[in-house]
């Protein structure tokens, strides 16, 4: 009977030290997973309906979600050209959206551009990559701000993926003020 | 036999000629000796049931509980219905060998072994349905309240199912002791008498090595008078606890007071009822007649009479309630009891239940045992109505009659049943062949104040 005890404890012990040594690059054993998958589709979930094999699907051309403005210049030449000139800013300038519009800059911009705009970010100052212009050399307004970051330009991609249309707003009256105290 | 003071008026307890040694082997023989057809037909079919029944819980844990016929309205019925049917029935066995110990009522001796194996047994069955009720049976670990990963995610104490895991599981362990302890002295004896090494080894590993010394034997009864005294309030409780499921619920006929007292008298009166089936079979097969004697069933046949009025009562208290509460839901949850599409139940649950004890007033019908064996039977048929109407009756129709609906089982309701019922009686019959069935330790010590020679012996000095 002693003998069968330690046995059972020494079979205890041997499982317990084994489960701290499973495939770390496998998903570890699960006890009846009932409810850890997902029956409906996630968002970013593979999905076997569409030809693409994605749950994210693009919306129809054309359509307008509740709550979007569609940002009408296009991009071209002519249509930065227009949105130089034209596009307002129709957020009001005060301390809340210059603050949120910082935060936004240090996360999406201040890689390349730099913490005060002048095009010296870390990348640029590591030569990963070289030609980010300094805010106070372009003559640039809010309007040609904001198409640039809704459609990138030469190297810089867009960003509208990234930032909703009053963030880009925000940003563009951040950048605004780093240019004005640039050209100091 | 001179200084020995006995009621003249008390009858033999143990009939016939009987020497210690005629005890002994007449207990160790249904063991010692060989299984003979009858028992293996019996066997046979108690455990086709139960593999059925398996198979109807394997299909019902498999597919889900939507096998059963239970519905959103009715969500308990005959799993519920059976889970306390079969704690019920449990509970005579600890009440003869706890309760009648504790009252020195010497005729328990002769059939506690048995009582308690059946306590065992149906304890056994009843556990199975709180777990095979489950929607996840696997996930059945998290009603113990044990430090977890979930930030130590406990259990809510304040569920009566909960208290049913506690009191279920405490019931069937401490029984389990107090039967075994009780088995220490005849294992030792089935131990001595045996002649096969395989037996030999066997009874040596299950009598754990004991030696019937003086001390031993004190501490012995002391066990047993401690494990007595334990356990007469956990029968009281188990089976409150029990009725705790109905009746701290809102339900229009669940929610009493009287449950509590009321599912105990239930449950002695159906525990008494199975052991009269039991052992009116029992002595007849294992030719124990002259330690299960008439007088044990005639006064087990009181216990079900006295039980059995004192349900009737509480049926009658319960009606009285009703009508004098005023309250609509209880007054209709009774009206429709009585007249509802379940009337045939009630009907069958009150004659068997209040009626046919009452036959017991006549001392000719309780001294016979074929009416004995057959009210045995009635009894254990109304009992398993009474628990199915008021769980039910009361779930079916209740405060909203757009949630009226109806109850029907389906065959995996009934499959569970019957596999119960076979697994009871393939464990019953196979202790009855491995087991002494008669507690021949204790027996041999009343066979000098209560055995049938010695107290003609002690008469005729008296004259």
């Amino acid at each position: 009977m002693k003998s069968i005890l330690k046995i059972t404890i020494a079979l205890g012990f041997i499982m317990t030290l084994t489960s701290c040594w499973t495939d770390k690059s496998k998903r570890n054993y699960q006890y009846m997973p009932d409810m850890y998958k997902s029956v409906g589709y996630e968002t970013y979930s593979q999905n076997p309906n569409f030809a693409n094999g994605m749950t994210t699907q693009l919306p129809a051309e054309g359509s307008i979600a509740r709550g979007q403005v569609p940002y009408d210049y296009p991009n071209t030449n002519e249509g930065y050209e227009d949105a130089k000139l034209n596009s307002k800013n129709p957020l009001e300038v005060n301390e809340e959206n210059l603050a949120n519009g910082k935060k936004m800059y240090d996360i999406y911009c201040i890689s390349c551009h730099g913490q005060n705009g002048a095009g010296d970010g870390v990348l640029v100052q590591r030569d990963k990559f070289l030609g980010v212009p300094n805010y106070k050399d372009r003559e640039i307004t809010e309007g040609s701000i904001y198409h640039v970051i809704m459609y990138g330009r030469n190297m810089m991609g867009s960003h509208a993926s990234q930032l909703t249309a009053k963030e880009r707003w925000e940003v563009t009256m951040y950048v605004e003020q780093l240019r004005t105290e640039l050209l100091k | 036999m001179s200084s020995h003071y006995e009621a003249p008026i008390r009858r033999p307890l143990i009939d016939g000629d009987k020497s210690y040694h005629d005890i002994t082997v007449e207990v160790a023989a249904p063991v010692e000796g060989k299984a003979n057809k009858l028992w293996w037909t019996a066997f046979a079919i108690a455990l086709t049931a139960f593999l059925w029944g398996l198979g109807s819980i394997i299909y019902t844990i498999g597919t889900g509980i939507g096998v059963w016929g239970l519905n959103k309205t009715v969500g308990w019925a005959w799993d519920i219905t059976n889970f306390v049917w079969w704690v019920g029935i449990g509970h005579a066995g600890t009440l003869i060998s706890a309760v009648l110990l504790l009252f020195r009522q010497k005729w328990r001796m002769g059939i506690n072994r048995s009582a308690e194996a059946m306590t065992i047994f149906s304890v056994v069955q009843a556990g199975l349905f709180p777990v095979i009720h489950m929607g996840r049976v696997w996930n059945a670990h998290f009603v113990l309240p044990i430090p977890n990963q979930f930030g130590t995610l406990w259990t809510n104490f304040n569920s009566p199912l909960l208290w049913d895991v506690f009191a279920i599981s405490t019931y069937l362990s401490v029984s389990l002791v107090f039967w075994w302890t009780g088995l220490l002295p005849d294992f030792a004896m089935l131990r001595d008498r045996a002649v096969k090494p395989f037996q030999k080894k066997i009874y040596s590993l299950l009598s754990f090595g004991w030696s019937g010394r003086a001390k031993d034997w004190q501490r012995f009864e002391e066990v047993s008078l401690v494990l007595a005294g334990l356990a007469t309030p956990l029968v009281l409780s188990v089976h409150t606890i029990v009725s705790f499921d109905f009746a701290t619920s809102v339900i229009p006929g669940w929610h009493t007071t009287i449950f509590p007292p009321y599912f105990v008298a239930g449950a002695v009166f159906s525990g008494f009822a199975m052991v009269n089936t039991l052992l009116i079979i029992m002595r007849k097969v294992s030719n124990l007649e002259a330690y299960i004697t008439l007088q044990h069933i005639e006064l087990m046949n009181i216990v079900i009479m006295i039980t059995g009025s004192i349900v009737g009562c509480a049926y009658i208290t319960e009606l009285f309630i009703a009508w004098y509460s005023g309250v609509e839901y209880e007054q209709y949850a009774f009206l429709n009891r009585a007249t509802g599409p379940y009337w045939w139940a009630y009907l069958l649950m009150m004659s068997c239940n209040v009626f046919s004890p009452q036959f017991m007033w006549s001392k000719k019908l309780r001294q016979s045992i074929t009416f004995s064996f057959i009210i045995s039977i009635v009894v254990n048929v109304g009992m398993w109505f009474e628990r199915f109407v008021i769980i039910v009756t009361s779930l079916h129709r209740d405060y909203l009659p757009s949630s009226w609906t109806m109850f029907s089982p389906t065959f995996v309701d009934i499959g569970i049943y019957v596999g119960t019922i076979g697994f009871f009686f393939v464990l019953f019959l196979l202790y009855a062949r491995t087991f002494p069935v008669i507690a021949q330790a204790e027996v041999k010590s009343i066979l000098k104040s209560s055995g049938e020679n010695y107290k003609k012996l002690r008469d005729r000095n008296h004259e």
